[in-house]
């Protein structure tokens, strides 16, 4: 067998078999166990902890380009809150976050009122949920928002006012939060750290795309960060603490995609010792 | 197989299939639909900008304060930066509008005042707030303490981070040769660099992999209708 072939591969047969590889589990998955890392684990236990006199405020800072991997997270922490009757506030510092934040609003909301039999256990706008919207610049809302987040977001993404709606009922500052969780696919988790943590104390979690994930490791470590989701795994494994803990059915997009997922980092790991074996194979013949 | 009869998700195989055309080479399809992109998100995120920012926070707050002082008369309120209504939002909003003089070569200096103010601004912020909130705490969480040392592997992982920030540190030490002590400690700083790169590449393949499982869901399930 000429070994050289494998370091002249067109690049045409890796993008069909990775499509095989991708495509075939989403039709027919194989359901790999999901084990649940530490720092989900963390995530979870501090958003389930949260007192009644408590709200957890989530921060929607991804582009349509990191849905796959950013989206569930945020599906799987409104049903988490929500089926615990967590009080949420939902902000974006992005412009392009607006319509996706929106949408994960309105979904779960639906989601839950469909199962709900009466006024108590509905989700109500306003009363259990508001989305805050967005302000300009980033910085300014996370600094302002530690002085009274309703004179930042005086009126919600619908434009009704903020503080007559039940849900603000004793939240005022970041001292009325228990956690910010900034899903992002930039920095925004560090944004967090860096202007609400440092100034106001807060505990902030993180829900980042798999390809910025090095970079927060380090505040995770220091226990600046009480939790982090990592990329689409991430997402599977609030997912499943959600679906197992709580009990609270609803599409899990994550986890369908886990098994996709591992047979293409299968795949990728067969390309590159094929690669390495034709490399080595043509320098010894040289 | 049940097909979409929905033709926004039709729209979206089209355009997903546009850009995914360029896997095999450069064309037409795959140019629209980058071309289309671009063009879409400026186009919408100027309108948000203009809806959410300049109209509310510019415009009709200056014509609110003309309608003030038409009606109640000129008072220093009216200049008081920290009122919702005033006259200095002219001077902002002037001072926002000479970022357009760089089309002008003859004033296009004049951008560089905007520039100098955002620049001063954000540095002031920003300085302060890296120090506290990622320099010290992360030096902080590199220092060994008692509390290192709870257990076997706790110990082990606070002398490993240890010892690789030290020597990470010592490789990229320019001002001396990498000879004798420094050589040994640069190679160990760069096994841990490589460990490093290897994990951020590892990531990236998992991010890239879940975009393209994204797309594929949509047009295996939302299109093809063949998942349920």
């Amino acid at each position: 067998m000429n070994l050289a072939k494998l370091l002249v591969l067109d690049r045409k047969i890796i993008f069909l078999v990775m499509a095989l590889v991708i495509g075939i589990p989403i039709i027919v998955p194989f359901g790999l166990p999901i084990t649940v890392t530490e720092r989900t684990q963390k995530l979870f236990d501090v958003v389930d902890a949260t007192p009644p006199d408590k709200a957890v405020l989530i921060s929607t800072d991804y582009a349509p380009q990191t849905e796959p991997e950013l989206h569930p997270m945020m599906f799987s922490l409104l049903r988490h809150c929500l089926a615990r009757k967590i009080r949420v506030l939902v902000v974006t510092l992005y412009v392009e976050a607006g319509g996706l934040a929106e949408q994960a609003v309105e979904t779960v909301i639906k989601e839950f009122n469909s199962r709900a039999t009466s006024n108590a256990d509905s989700i109500i706008y306003g009363r259990d949920i508001v989305y805050l919207g967005w302000q300009p610049p980033p910085i300014i809302p996370i600094l302002g928002m530690g002085r009274s987040i309703t004179d930042v977001y005086p009126v919600d993404w619908y434009k009704q006012p903020v503080p007559s709606m039940p849900v603000m009922n004793g939240i005022n500052t970041y001292d009325d939060i228990s956690i910010v969780v900034a899903f992002s696919g930039g920095s925004s988790p560090i944004w967090y750290v860096q202007f609400a943590q440092t100034r106001y104390g807060v505990k902030v979690g993180g829900g980042v795309t798999a390809v910025s994930v090095p970079d927060f490791y380090p505040y995770l470590e220091s226990g600046q960060l009480s939790g982090l989701l990592a990329g689409m795994k991430g997402a599977s494994e609030y997912e499943e603490l959600v679906a197992t803990v709580t009990g609270v059915p609803g599409r899990r997009k994550a986890t369908e995609g886990m098994s996709s997922q591992s047979a293409a980092h299968l795949a990728i790991m067969a390309f590159i010792v094929f690669g390495n074996i034709g490399y080595f194979a043509t320098k010894r013949r040289r | 197989m049940n097909i979409s009869t929905d033709p926004w998700v039709w729209v979206g195989v089209f355009l997903t299939l546009s850009i995914f055309s360029f896997l095999w080479k450069e064309n037409g399809f795959y140019r629209f639909g980058e071309h289309l992109f671009v063009g879409v998100s400026n186009g919408w995120s100027l309108a948000f900008m203009w809806n959410n920012v300049i109209k509310p926070v510019l415009i009709d707050r200056v014509h609110m304060t003309f309608k003030t002082a038409g009606s109640e008369g000129l008072s220093w309120k009216l200049f008081d930066p920290y009122q919702d209504t005033n006259f200095l939002l002219i001077l902002w909003g002037i001072i926002g509008c000479l970022y357009f003089t760089r089309f002008i070569p003859k004033v296009s200096w004049l951008v560089r005042i905007p520039i100098g103010i955002f620049m001063g601004y954000y540095t002031g912020l920003s300085v302060p707030a890296y120090f506290q909130g990622s320099i010290l705490p992360q030096m902080g969480a590199t220092v060994l303490t008692r509390n290192s040392f709870a257990s076997t592997g706790t110990a082990a992982v606070a002398v490993l981070v240890l010892i690789g920030v030290l020597c990470t540190l010592s490789y990229f030490f320019f001002s001396k040769e990498h000879k004798g002590f420094l050589k040994g400690t640069s190679y160990i700083g760069i096994i841990f660099i490589m460990v490093g790169f290897g994990a951020s590449f590892g990531f990236t393949v998992m991010a890239r992999m879940s975009l393209a499982i994204g797309r594929f869901t949509f047009l295996l399930r939302d299109w093809l209708g063949l998942v349920q």
